[in-house]
C-alpha cells in the first residue's frame, strides 16, 4: 500500500465515519423532533463543550492519568508475573487458578471493596485499571514465552548461549507481539475501568465523575459531552498503544531496520 | 581417511531414551576439510547423533572429540544448522548473522564488519538491513548458514538444511554450499533424506539404519571435483546411489510391513 492509500484508510475514512454519525444524529433529532432532555442535537452538545471546556479538559486530564498510570502498572505487573510463571512451574501451578477465579469477580464488586481499603484517592482507580489490563497481559505473554520454537532453543544452546542470554535475546523479544495484542485489546476496556472506579468514589473530578453529575441533574447535553470525551479518551488510549507498538516492534510493519536505529548498518 | 589426524571423532557414542536405543555404540572419524553426508530412514538416530556432537544432548555412553579434545556434552564447539532457518524475526539479516557473538556478550564492530563481508561475498550484501520476513526461503537458509559460518567453528553440522526448499532452490543451494565449502575449507557433516544430494555433495556417505540406530556402511564417493551437473547422470553416480538404496531397503523391504519392535 502506498503512503497516500494508507493515509486515506487510516485518517480520512474514520473521519468520514464520524461525520456520518453526526449527520445521521442531527437529521434524526430534527426529523423526529426529539426533545433536548432525551437526546440533544450535535450542536447542543458542541455548545455545552464550548461552555464547559475547562472542566471537561480537566476531567479528561484526570481520567487520562488514571488510565495511563494504571495501564502501565497493570501491564508491568502482568509481564513480571508471566515471566515468573514461565520460569518456575510451581509458581505457575499456584497462580493460574487464582488468576482465573479473580477474573470471575465483576470489576464493580472489586471497585467497591477497593474504595473501603484504599479510600477515595488515586490508588483505587489505578488498581482497577491495572486489574483490567493485568490478566490479558499475563495470558498473552505466557503464550508468547511458551510458543518459542523448541528447535530454536536447542540451536541457541548449541551456540553456547547462557540461560540469561537466551531469555534476553530469544524469549523476551518473542513476547512483544502477543503483549501488544493484549494491550490493544485492553486499552479501551481500561478507560471503562477508570470510569467505573470514578463512579464508586466520585471525588476525583475525572470525566466519569463529570458524567455521573450531569446525569443526576438530567443535564443531557452534559452527559453527551462527557460521552464524547470518553470516546476521545478511548481513541487516544488505543492510538498510544499502537504508536508504542510501532516504535518497539519495527519488524512487524517494515521490511528493513529504521535508518536511525542501532540495528541499521552503514559503512 | 584414517591416516590424517581426525577433526571430529566419535568413539563408542551411544544414546537411549528410556527403553529406546536411539543410537547404538557408534564410531566415526572425520578428517579436516572433509564433506560427509549421513543418510538413513526416519528415526535411525541422525539428529540424535548431531545433538550429541553439538553438545545439547549428553550421550549415555562414549565420547566426542574435536581436534583430539574431549568435547562430550559441551555446547558451542561446532556450528549447527537445522532444517528450519530459525532466524529471529526481530533481528535484521546482519544481526542474525552475528547472533553467535551477541549470545556470547555482544557483537563488536569487527564482528559486524565480518558479518557484512560474509553477506556481500555470498550475494546478500543488499539485504543486511532487511528483516528475515522480507526474504525468500532460499535467502533465509543462506543467512542461516552465514550465521553458522560466522561462529568460526571448523566443524559444521547441517541437519537437512535444504529439506524444506523446493527442488530448484535446493539445487541452487547445493551448488552454493559446495562453493562455500571450497572457499571456507570447513569440515561439513550433512544429514539428508535425498540420496542424490548426499552423493553429489560428499566425499563419503554414512548409511545408518534404525532399531537400534547405528551405522550400516560408509561409502566413498570417488567422483572427482569440481563436480559438474552432468555427473548426476553418469553410471558411476548411479552405481553409488544404487548401492546406498540397496543398503537402506534390504533392512526395510516394504513400507507398511510389520517391523520388529526391537532390533538387537
Ligand atoms: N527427546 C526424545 N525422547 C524420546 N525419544 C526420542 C527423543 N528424540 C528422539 N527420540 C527417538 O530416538 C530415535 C531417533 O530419533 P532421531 O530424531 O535421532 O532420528 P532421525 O534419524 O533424525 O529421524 P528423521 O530422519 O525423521 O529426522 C527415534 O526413535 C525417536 O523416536
Ligand atoms: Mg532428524
Amino acid at each position: 500500500m502506498n503512503g497516500r492509500g494508507a493515509l486515506v484508510l487510516k485518517v480520512v475514512y474514520p473521519l468520514l465515519a464520524l461525520l456520518l454519525v453526526i449527520v445521521v444524529w442531527h437529521l434524526a433529532v430534527a426529523y423526529y423532533q426529539i426533545p433536548r432532555y432525551v437526546l440533544p442535537a450535535p450542536h447542543d452538545v458542541a455548545l455545552h463543550i464550548a461552555d464547559d471546556w475547562r472542566a471537561l479538559m480537566k476531567g479528561f486530564g484526570v481520567t487520562f492519568i488514571e488510565f495511563l498510570l494504571g495501564f502501565v502498572l497493570g501491564a508491568g505487573a502482568g509481564f513480571v508475573f508471566a515471566v515468573l510463571m514461565d520460569a518456575a512451574q510451581p509458581v505457575r501451578g499456584i497462580l493460574y487458578p487464582i488468576l482465573i477465579v479473580s477474573q470471575a469477580i465483576p470489576i464493580v464488586a472489586i471497585a467497591a471493596a477497593l474504595t473501603i481499603w484504599l479510600g477515595f484517592g488515586l490508588a483505587p482507580k489505578l488498581v482497577i485499571v491495572a486489574l483490567v489490563v493485568f490478566f490479558p497481559v499475563v495470558v498473552n505473554v505466557l503464550d508468547g514465552l511458551a510458543s518459542v520454537d523448541a528447535d530454536l532453543l536447542k540451536l541457541v544452546r548449541a551456540m553456547g548461549a547462557s540461560k540469561l542470554q537466551v531469555f534476553r535475546h530469544v524469549k523476551l523479544p518473542a513476547t512483544y507481539s502477543p503483549l501488544f495484542s493484549a494491550l490493544k485489546l485492553s486499552a479501551t476496556f481500561s478507560v471503562t475501568g477508570a470510569v467505573i472506579a470514578e463512579w464508586t468514589a466520585s471525588t476525583s473530578g475525572g470525566i466519569g465523575a463529570y458524567l455521573l453529575q450531569a446525569n443526576s441533574r438530567l443535564n443531557t447535553s452534559g452527559t453527551f459531552a462527557a460521552i464524547a470525551f470518553l470516546a476521545a479518551l478511548g481513541v487516544v488510549a488505543f492510538l498510544l498503544v499502537v504508536l508504542t507498538e510501532r516504535l518497539l516492534t519495527p519488524w512487524r510493519t517494515s521490511s528493513t531496520a529504521r535508518r536511525w536505529s542501532r540495528a541499521y548498518w552503514r559503512d | 581417511m584414517t591416516t590424517a589426524p581426525a577433526k571430529l571423532a566419535l568413539s563408542r557414542v551411544s544414546h537411549r531414551f528410556g527403553e529406546t536405543v536411539a543410537l547404538a555404540p557408534t564410531d566415526l572419524t572425520i578428517a579436516p576439510g572433509e564433506f560427509v553426508s549421513v543418510v538413513g530412514p526416519s528415526g535411525c538416530g541422525k539428529s540424535t547423533m548431531f545433538n550429541i556432537i553439538a553438545g545439547v544432548l549428553t550421550p549415555t555412553g562414549g565420547r566426542v572429540s574435536v581436534d583430539g579434545r574431549d568435547v562430550t556434552g559441551r555446547a558451542g564447539e561446532v556450528g549447527y544448522m537445522l532444517q528450519k532457518d530459525l532466524l529471529l524475526p526481530w533481528r535484521t539479516v546482519l544481526e542474525n548473522i552475528v547472533l553467535g557473538a551477541t549470545l556470547k556478550g555482544g557483537a563488536s564492530r569487527k564482528e559486524r564488519e565480518e558479518g557484512v563481508a560474509l553477506a556481500r561475498r555470498y550475494g546478500l550484501g543488499d539485504f543486511v538491513n532487511h528483516y528475515p520476513a522480507a526474504l525468500s526461503g532460499g535467502m533465509r537458509q543462506r543467512v542461516a548458514l552465514m550465521r553458522t559460518l560466522a561462529m568460526h567453528r571448523d566443524v559444521l553440522l547441517l541437519d537437512e538444511p535444504f529439506g524444506a526448499l523446493d527442488s530448484q532452490t535446493r539445487f541452487a543451494m547445493q551448488q552454493w554450499l559446495l562453493s562455500v565449502w571450497e572457499r571456507e575449507r570447513r569440515t561439513i557433516v550433512f544429514v539428508t533424506h535425498d540420496i542424490d544430494e548426499s552423493v553429489y555433495l560428499s566425499d563419503r556417505v554414512v548409511v545408518m539404519s534404525p532399531r537400534p540406530g547405528r551405522i550400516r556402511r560408509i561409502l566413498e564417493v570417488p567422483i572427482p571435483r569440481p563436480r559438474p551437473v552432468s555427473c548426476l547422470t553418469t553410471p558411476e553416480f548411479a552405481a553409488i546411489k544404487r548401492e546406498i538404496l540397496d543398503i537402506i531397503y534390504e533392512e526395510a523391504p516394504q513400507i507398511g510391513a510389520g517391523t520388529p519392535e526391537t532390533g538387537a
